[in-house]
């Protein structure tokens, strides 16, 4: 078992040195300083982008899309549960009841709703027309992945398949589309500056 | 490689800072974007999604910047760019996106897809595919800053007529229009037209503003092709006009794109040259209602009105709630269009396609969606405080028989005014005490 978690650590540290590369790539280039002078806030136009802004009502496409941000919101709810699982899977035997179930709950759902994305890509016109083998290959190997951990929290005959999945996955995170996990920061904190400078978000009062 | 590839490949390197490498990385291809795009929304197919759109440009950006793309491109579509993509990079950018940035505020990861649209328009522009009309535009307006001396004589000709149409409506014989007078606490810079000029010279005389004339017009067709150096060089007359006189502030006429440019752009190009408070017109009237400087009658225009979000004043310009206190000041029946403001449709005009005749089609196509969101307003006057917006709102009135009548917000005000004399063209819209209320549609 432990030639197995050792390999999850190994898929982990890669994955996490690559994000850093990454990281350190696009923190190596230019970041352009606004001098034009600010109208509105800008750090609440970054907390917007984080928080009021994530919300499913906040924009038009998450309101006529409601299903599949929500299929989206709960698939990633899923991702991160199954990340947390595993780093824990060593103290399974020591977690509470309540917790593993949950945790199982949560990671079978997770895992359906990855599974109705990848099923969407392929059956949805836009979304087949859009993807690419990358984005194909990348959910369906994190839907794998939770659905994996979420059944190796509960059977035992699922554990060396969960930590040889997250050591795929792991490794896998800054090599393909699956990195977005970096540049969400970037992109919403780009997004709060922006339009948090220009006073757009969040909505100003109206002028009495 | 030839040399336009070179020149392409060479832009994009220059450009690919943090927010650029960004908005290419960040895209999950979720495609949710797609109905906030007009183009989609006239023709929904998978070309007119805006991440489809950016994603023509990250093929090219993987096969240079990703290893796993090089060794095995059909992985991600990589692309190695030569002539026929840039064409079509080309194409995409300047004549499928109006650079509203709608998309980018209806991603959940605000994926900035008008930044890599510029990126493409900086691309083609080095790599002379841009459109020569464009090129040709902003070269003619940086050789008129070079020497304006050659229209200047026929320019305050015009200003001497226009002048006496002045004393004329406001029945004010001290009223000008100054121009290059030194040290003026304003100066405003119209477009090109007296339509852009006497309403406001209307407006600052009855606030007794200390204001002044440029001898240039606003629009800046370097902003179009993203090429910073001949938009620079275009700002640059107006930069150093106001340094010449002195001015503390620089009032923008209603255009979208150059008050975007001198409010959010030209402090960055001139950092340490340009002390100067920008301000849009609007926002000077906003101010003149506000303080009563001028006096407006609030019910001065009776008939129904509804207001167009210019994308470059209000997504990305925050002049959202300015033109709304001024409308709501003179109009009795202020109908909002749905949505507004910041998820305000574009309308179709933006991003210089209004100059590029070969698009014409493809944009009034494009209008659709705005078209119908005017028709369910029912108002009759649509007031756009950009003047590309105007010009297409009035091709899809007349496309989509919208029967409605397109304006400045100035002109409104003017009217509202309630002068002795209308604006030339205004003279159907010169309501006096009395007159009769148009009947609801």
């Amino acid at each position: 078992m432990l030639i197995f978690q050792l390999l999850a650590l190994a898929g982990l540290a890669a994955g996490l040195f690559g994000i850093y590369l990454r990281y350190a790539e696009t923190k190596r280039r230019a970041l352009p300083i606004d001098k034009s002078p600010v109208k509105g806030n800008i750090p609440h136009g970054i907390a917007y982008a984080f928080t009021t802004g994530m919300m499913p009502w906040a924009k038009e496409s998450t309101r006529i899309h409601l299903i599949a941000y929500l299929r989206g919101i709960g698939f990633h709810i899923g991702i991160f549960a199954a990340i947390g699982t595993v780093i824990l899977s060593p103290l399974r035997g020591f977690l509470p009841p309540l917790l593993s179930s949950t945790l199982f709950w949560v990671l079978i759902l997770g895992a359906l709703l990855g599974a109705a994305g990848g099923v969407m890509r392929l059956a949805e016109h836009n979304l087949r027309g859009l993807s690419l083998p990358d984005d194909h290959f990348a959910v369906w190997l994190t839907t794998l992945f939770i659905a994996v951990t979420g059944l190796g929290l509960v059977f035992e005959a699922f554990v060396v398949p969960m930590y040889i999945v997250s050591a795929v996955t792991f490794a896998y995170i800054p090599l393909g589309k699956i990195r977005h996990c970096l540049y969400f920061f970037f992109s919403r904190t780009f997004f709060g500056k922006f339009f948090g400078r220009r006073a757009v978000f969040p909505h100003p009062e109206p002028l009495k | 490689m030839t040399e336009t590839i070179e020149l392409a490949l060479k832009t994009l390197e220059a450009q690919l800072n943090q927010p650029l490498e960004t908005a290419l990385e960040a895209c999950a291809r979720c495609g949710i974007c797609a109905e906030a795009c007009h183009y989609y929304r006239a023709e929904p197919k998978v070309e007119h999604i805006p991440a489809y759109r950016a994603e023509q440009l990250r093929n090219v950006y993987r096969y240079e910047h990703d290893f796993i793309s090089r060794l095995f491109p059909v992985w991600t579509r990589a692309k190695k760019l030569d002539e026929t993509t840039l064409a079509n990079l080309t194409e995409i950018a300047f004549s499928q996106c109006t650079l509203c940035r709608r998309c980018t505020v209806n991603c959940p990861l605000g994926v900035d897809t008008p930044l890599m649209m510029r990126a493409i328009r900086a691309m083609a522009t080095a790599g002379g595919t841009a459109p020569e009309i464009l090129v040709m535009l902003a070269d003619a307006a940086i050789e008129k800053g070079n020497d304006p001396s050659f229209y200047k004589e026929m320019f305050l000709e015009q200003i001497a007529d226009m002048e006496k149409q002045l004393r004329d409506i406001t029945g004010d014989e001290n009223a000008t229009i100054p121009v290059e007078k030194q040290g003026a606490k304003i100066l405003y810079v119209p477009l090109a037209g007296a339509h852009t000029i006497l309403p406001p010279a209307v407006v600052f005389n009855a606030a007794k503003e200390d204001w002044t004339l440029s001898i240039f017009e606003a629009s800046n067709y370097g902003v179009f092709l993203a090429d910073v150096n001949r938009a620079k060089q275009v700002a640059k007359r107006i930069v150093d006009e106001a340094n010449r006189l002195g001015v503390e502030e620089i009032v923008i006429s209603e255009c979208g794109h150059a008050y975007s440019c001198y409010r959010w752009d030209v402090p960055n190009w001139f950092a340490g040259q340009f002390d100067f408070k920008v301000r849009s017109l609007i926002e000077v009237l906003a101010g003149y209602i506000s303080d009563g400087k001028i006096k407006v009658d609030p019910t001065g225009i009776p008939g129904s009105v509804t207001y167009h979000d210019s994308c470059n004043l209000a997504r990305n310009g925050g002049l959202l709630e300015e033109p709304r206190y001024v409308l709501k000041s003179i109009v009795r029946d202020f109908r909002e269009m749905t949505p507004n403001k910041a998820e305000a449709l574009c309308c179709g005009g933006g991003g210089g396609i209004v100059a590029l005749a070969e698009y014409a089609e493809r944009r009034i196509a494009a209008g659709k969606p705005k078209a119908d969101q005017i028709k369910s307003t029912g108002a009759r006057t649509v007031v756009a405080a950009c003047e590309n917006c105007r010009l297409q709102i009035g091709d899809l009135n007349e496309h989509y028989n919208l029967n409605i009548h397109v304006t400045a917000l100035t002109d409104l005000v003017v009217q509202a005014m309630r002068l002795p004399k209308p604006l030339p063209g205004m003279e159907a819209e010169h309501l006096f005490e009395g007159e009769q209320v148009e009947a609801p549609r």
